[in-house]
C-alpha cells in the first residue's frame, strides 16, 4: 500500500476564536497545498480578517492548531500600513531586516524587489504622504515580496482601489505567483477577484462557522480570461448555493447565538 | 559644458525667485516682528510716563544687558541656571519617559502610577523649592532637584500618551513580519512616542527654566534667580529687567539649538504630508 503525503503549506484546522466575548469563528478547517493560491470569500463581518490574522500569527485561536510549513511567509494588509516617518525604500527595507539581515543587504534587497515591481528609485525615495493610495499598496505588497516569502497573507489588499488600479495590483501579485511560486490565503469580499488571483476560491460562512466549500475557476490562473471569468462569477451568484451570502451586508457582523437550526450550514431564520 | 549651463540656469532660477522668496519670508516673519515692534513701543511709551525708577526704557535695558554679557559673572549666572535646567531635565527624562514608556506598556503600572503623576502634577513649585532648601541647603542640588521633580510628572504623561495613542495597526504589521517585541518597539513604538514627546519636552523645557529662576531666586543660589534677587535688594530696576531678558533669551536659545531641531527631524514627514 502506498502512502500519499501531501505536503500543506498551511494547515488551519477547528480555528475557534472570540473576541470580547462573541465567537466570531467556530470550527473553521482549511487546508491550503503547495503553491496553491486560495482566495477566501465571505460577507463582510463573517471573520475573515481576524482568520487572516490568526494564519499571520498576529492573533492565537482561542481553540485549534494552525500547522505552518513554510519557511517565511509575507503579509499585504488592507491598509498599507507604511511607516509614516520612513521612505518607501525604508518601509520595504523594514520587513527584510526583520528576517535578521543586516541594514545595508536589506536596502540592497529592497531595491533590487522594487526595482522588479517597476518602483522607479524616485518613487523610493518618497515618505508615505508623497505617494498615492496604488503607490502606497504597490509598496506594502514589494515589503511582503522582499522577504523572499514561500507563503503569502493577503487581507483584502485592494478594497479601497478604484476598479482600474485593482486590476493592475492583481497583475502584480499574479506575475510574483508565476515568478516565486509561492502558496498564499487571499482574503477578498470581491468574487471577480477571486476568481482572478486564485487557484481555488473557499467560500466562508456568513456567521463564521466554517467553511462551507470551494470552488475552482476555469482555466489557468493567469490566464483566465474576461469572458472566463465574468461567465464563471454570474455562474457562481445565480446557481450556486455556497455564494447564497455572499452579498448580505451585516456592519454589526452577525451575533452567532441564533435561536434557528444550529446544526449544519444554518442560514438564519 | 552641460554642468556649467545648469549652472547658469540654476543660478538665473535663483535670481529670479529670490525677490518671491524674500516676500514669503516678509509674510511668514512680518506680522511677529511688527507684533514685537509694537510692543517696544508700548514698553517705551509706558517707561516716559512712570519714569526710569519704576520701567526702564528698552534701549537702558539693552544696555544694561550688554553690561551683564561683557562680564565673565555674567556669563557664569546665565550658563549655570541653564546648566541646572538641562541637568534636571536630564534626569526627569530618564526617569519620567522611562517610567511613562513602561506604564503605557503595562496597564498596572499605569494605573498605578497614575495617581502619584497626577499629585505631582498639582504640587505647587514654591512647595518643592521650601522643602528642598531644607533638604539640601542652598545648593546646586537644591535647584536641580526642583527642576527634575517638577518635569518629571509632565515627562511621564507626555510618554505614557506616546506609547497608548500609537498606531497599534503598524505594530501588528510588524509582528506579521516576525518582529520581537523589543524590535516593535525599537523599529516601530520609539519614533512615534518620541513624535509625541517631542512637543511636552518643549513645555517641560520652559517649566524647567521658570522653577529653576524661581528657585535660585528664593534659595539665593548664583544664577538668573540669584542675581534677580540681587537686583532687587539693590532696587536695581534696569537689572532685573536686563536679568527677565535673559532668562527668556536663554530659554528661547536651548529651544532654539535643542528641541526644535530634534521636533523638525521628528516631524520633518508630517511637513511634507500637509505638502
Amino acid at each position: 500500500m502506498s502512502v500519499t503525503v501531501i505536503e500543506t503549506p498551511m494547515t488551519l484546522a477547528a480555528i475557534n476564536y472570540a473576541y470580547s466575548g462573541r465567537q466570531v469563528l467556530r470550527d473553521v478547517s482549511l487546508v491550503l497545498r503547495e503553491g496553491e493560491m486560495v482566495a477566501l470569500v465571505g460577507p463582510s463581518g463573517c471573520g475573515k480578517t481576524t482568520l487572516a490574522h490568526i494564519a499571520t500569527g498576529t492573533l492565537t485561536p482561542d481553540q485549534g492548531r494552525v500547522l505552518r510549513r513554510y519557511r517565511r511567509h509575507g503579509v499585504v494588509f488592507q491598509e498599507p500600513r507604511l511607516l509614516p516617518w520612513a521612505t518607501a525604500l525604508d518601509n520595504i527595507a523594514l520587513s527584510v531586516e526583520l528576517t535578521g539581515v543586516k541594514r545595508k543587504a536589506a536596502r540592497d534587497k529592497a531595491h533590487e524587489v522594487a526595482e522588479r515591481a517597476a518602483l522607479l528609485p524616485d518613487d523610493l525615495a518618497k515618505f508615505p504622504a508623497e505617494l498615492s493610495g496604488g503607490m502606497r499598496q504597490r509598496v506594502s505588497i514589494v515589503r511582503a515580496l522582499a522577504v523572499d516569502p514561500d507563503f503569502m497573507i493577503f487581507d483584502e489588499p485592494f478594497g479601497a482601489l478604484d476598479a482600474a488600479l485593482r486590476r493592475r495590483m492583481q497583475d502584480l501579485v499574479l506575475s510574483a505567483v508565476a515568478d516565486m511560486g509561492f502558496a498564499g490565503l487571499f482574503i477578498t469580499h470581491d468574487l471577480t477577484e477571486a476568481a482572478r488571483v486564485a487557484h481555488r476560491i473557499a467560500v466562508m460562512d456568513a456567521r463564521g462557522q466554517g467553511i462551507l466549500g470551494s470552488v475552482t475557476p476555469p482555466g489557468r490562473i493567469g490566464h483566465r480570461s474576461e469572458a472566463q471569468l465574468f461567465g464563471f462569477v454570474q455562474e457562481c451568484l445565480a446557481n450556486n448555493p455556497l455564494f447564497a451570502d455572499l452579498d448580505s451586508v451585516d456592519e454589526r457582523a452577525a451575533p452567532t447565538f441564533c435561536g434557528c437550526d444550529p446544526i449544519g450550514l444554518s442560514r438564519c431564520c | 559644458m552641460t554642468s556649467r549651463v545648469a549652472l547658469s540656469t540654476r543660478l538665473t532660477e535663483a535670481v529670479e525667485a529670490l525677490p518671491i522668496q524674500m516676500g514669503n519670508t516678509a509674510v511668514r516673519l512680518g506680522p511677529g516682528a511688527l507684533g514685537l515692534l509694537l510692543g517696544l513701543f508700548i514698553w517705551h511709551l509706558g517707561a516716559v510716563a512712570y519714569g526710569p525708577f519704576v520701567l526702564p526704557t528698552p534701549l537702558a535695558t539693552a544696555k544694561a544687558v550688554a553690561s551683564v554679557l561683557s562680564s565673565v559673572d555674567g556669563w557664569a549666572a546665565v550658563l549655570s541656571t541653564i546648566v541646572r535646567v538641562i541637568s534636571g531635565l536630564a534626569i526627569s527624562l530618564t526617569i519620567g519617559a522611562g517610567l511613562g514608556i513602561a506604564a503605557g506598556y503595562v496597564p498596572f503600572l499605569l494605573r498605578m502610577l497614575m495617581p502619584w503623576a497626577t499629585i505631582l502634577l498639582g504640587m505647587p513649585a514654591i512647595a518643592w523649592i521650601i522643602l528642598t532648601m531644607i533638604w539640601f541647603g542652598p545648593s546646586h542640588g537644591a535647584v536641580i532637584f526642583t527642576v527634575s521633580v517638577m518635569t518629571t510628572p509632565v515627562l511621564f504623561m507626555g510618554a505614557a500618551e506616546g506609547v497608548l495613542v500609537r498606531d497599534r495597526r503598524l505594530d501588528d504589521m510588524a509582528l506579521g513580519f516576525g518582529a520581537s517585541a523589543w524590535q516593535q518597539f525599537l523599529r516601530v513604538g520609539l519614533f512615534q512616542i518620541a513624535g509625541h514627546l517631542a512637543p511636552v519636552m518643549a513645555i517641560a523645557l520652559a517649566l524647567g527654566f521658570k522653577v529653576a529662576i524661581m528657585s535660585e531666586l528664593i534659595t539665593s543660589v548664583t544664577g538668573i534667580g540669584g542675581e534677580l534677587a540681587l537686583a532687587r535688594t539693590h532696587l536695581d530696576v534696569d537689572m532685573a529687567m536686563a536679568w527677565v531678558v535673559l532668562a527668556v533669551s536663554g530659554l528661547l536659545a536651548v529651544e532654539h539649538t535643542a528641541v526644535r531641531p530634534l521636533r523638525r527631524r521628528l516631524e520633518r514627514w508630517r511637513a511634507i504630508g500637509r505638502g
